[in-house]
């Protein structure tokens, strides 16, 4: 039982979408200047997989895997057309501002390949767990992420000011982006290794 | 002096230090040498054909259904991904057998479909010949970035990189510090 709970939230920690994994990372680098641009993404980011990987889940398994990664991709490309609409309604200036990341959202490696290689051999209760988790742990990742460049490019958090002296604007550039997931991806890792050794 | 001037545009316009598109694709390739230059070069053929198919499905939405556009270069992407395993079946099925994963890691990506996305964003790109030097620049200029990160992933997997920085963090950090020097230039 623990290790099949443990395999559903490999997603969230031992095999986090953009830390462990590294899927993603485009736009975690270059979307997450700010920490509503992040939501954003979250928001695009989980609608879209969550209904394009359980579509894609009932694609025949038969098929070739070529033909299943397309229709897998088209699936996911008719998906963003409402929920571009939605985020627009909602985030617009962030869509804007995200641009041309926010449609390569919907053909990211967690619907493209992830499906294939992992998801279709589950059953659909399995699926729905682990889709939840690998979302979540690219959700969290992303916000920790414009969260804490925000803060030290701006020196807010949702253009909440904070009480800091110093900022460097370096951080809300595609440079800063870079550096400051490695060390994000580098923390994680450590505290993974740690829960690991607690663990045995 | 052109070839250097070339060289450094083909740095400050590159898909991955500049626009991060792709990074998790080269992170895959770099892994080793082959694989690395066969990645490379399939997306290199990927954003050249591409881009002239995204000429066209411009030119057909022409303003219009600008939320299908993504679907249409899905599709387009989708032909050539069918095509190039097919014509490599044809040619030879031991080739077929040796360099197909590379083109399923080199279909749908960001290097790919973000490269599409930029040549059409690109007010400049008026014509089809426009839409396929981009295409290939954008696909050189994924080369050299993969260049860049395969001569290095070899120092940053060693036992000298602390445990937890070893590969994918130190990469990222690499990254960052080329992307600064990159951005200098621009």
């Amino acid at each position: 039982m623990k290790s099949m709970k443990n395999r559903i939230t490999d997603g969230l920690l031992r095999d986090n979408t953009v830390l462990s994994a590294g899927m993603i990372i485009s736009p975690a680098i270059i979307c997450t200047t700010s920490f509503r641009d992040s939501l954003a993404l979250v928001y695009a980011f989980s609608v879209i997989t969550f209904f394009a990987d359980i579509i894609a889940y009932l694609i025949p398994k038969k098929l070739p895997y070529a033909v299943r990664v397309i229709w897998t991709s088209a699936i996911s490309s008719l998906l963003y057309v409402p929920v571009r609409e939605l985020t627009m309604m909602i985030y617009p200036e962030s869509v804007e501002r995200i641009g041309i990341y926010f449609p390569l959202i919907a053909v990211n490696s967690l619907i493209v390949y992830q499906t294939q290689h992992r998801f279709l051999n589950l059953d659909f209760r399995e699926l729905l767990g682990n889709l939840v988790f690998y979302i979540l742990g690219f959700d969290i990742v992303v916000l920790v992420c414009g969260a804490l460049r925000e803060l030290i490019a701006y020196g807010t958090v949702n253009n909440k000011v904070m009480n800091i002296s110093m900022t460097v604007s370096g951080a809300g550039l595609p440079f800063g982006g870079f550096i400051i997931l490695g060390i994000i991806c580098g923390i994680y890792r450590k505290i993974r290794s740690l829960l690991s050794s607690g663990e045995d | 002096m052109f070839l250097i001037v070339s060289f450094l545009s083909q740095l400050a316009g590159n898909l991955i230090f500049t626009q991060a598109l792709g990074t998790s694709t080269v992170f895959i390739s770099a892994k080793n040498k082959r694989s690395f230059m066969g990645v490379a070069f399939i997306i290199c053929i990927f954003t050249t054909f591409g881009s002239m198919g995204a000429y066209f499905a411009d030119r057909l939405l022409n303003g219009y259904f600008e939320n299908f556009r993504l679907f249409a270069y899905v599709l387009i992407t989708g032909i050539i991904y069918l095509s190039s395993l097919f014509i490599l079946w044809c040619i030879s099925k031991r080739l077929y057998g040796r360099l197909k994963k590379y083109i399923h890691i080199s279909s749908f990506n960001c290097a790919v479909m973000g490269t599409l996305y930029m040549i059409s964003e690109n007010p400049e790109n008026t014509n089809i010949s426009d839409y396929l030097l981009y295409g290939l620049q954008s696909g050189l200029g994924f080369i050299i970035a993969s260049v860049f990160v395969a001569t290095a992933y070899k120092r940053l997997n060693c036992a000298k990189v602390p445990s937890s920085f070893r590969g994918m963090p130190a990469m990222l950090v690499y990254l960052g510090i080329i992307s600064m020097a990159v951005w200098t230039l621009k």
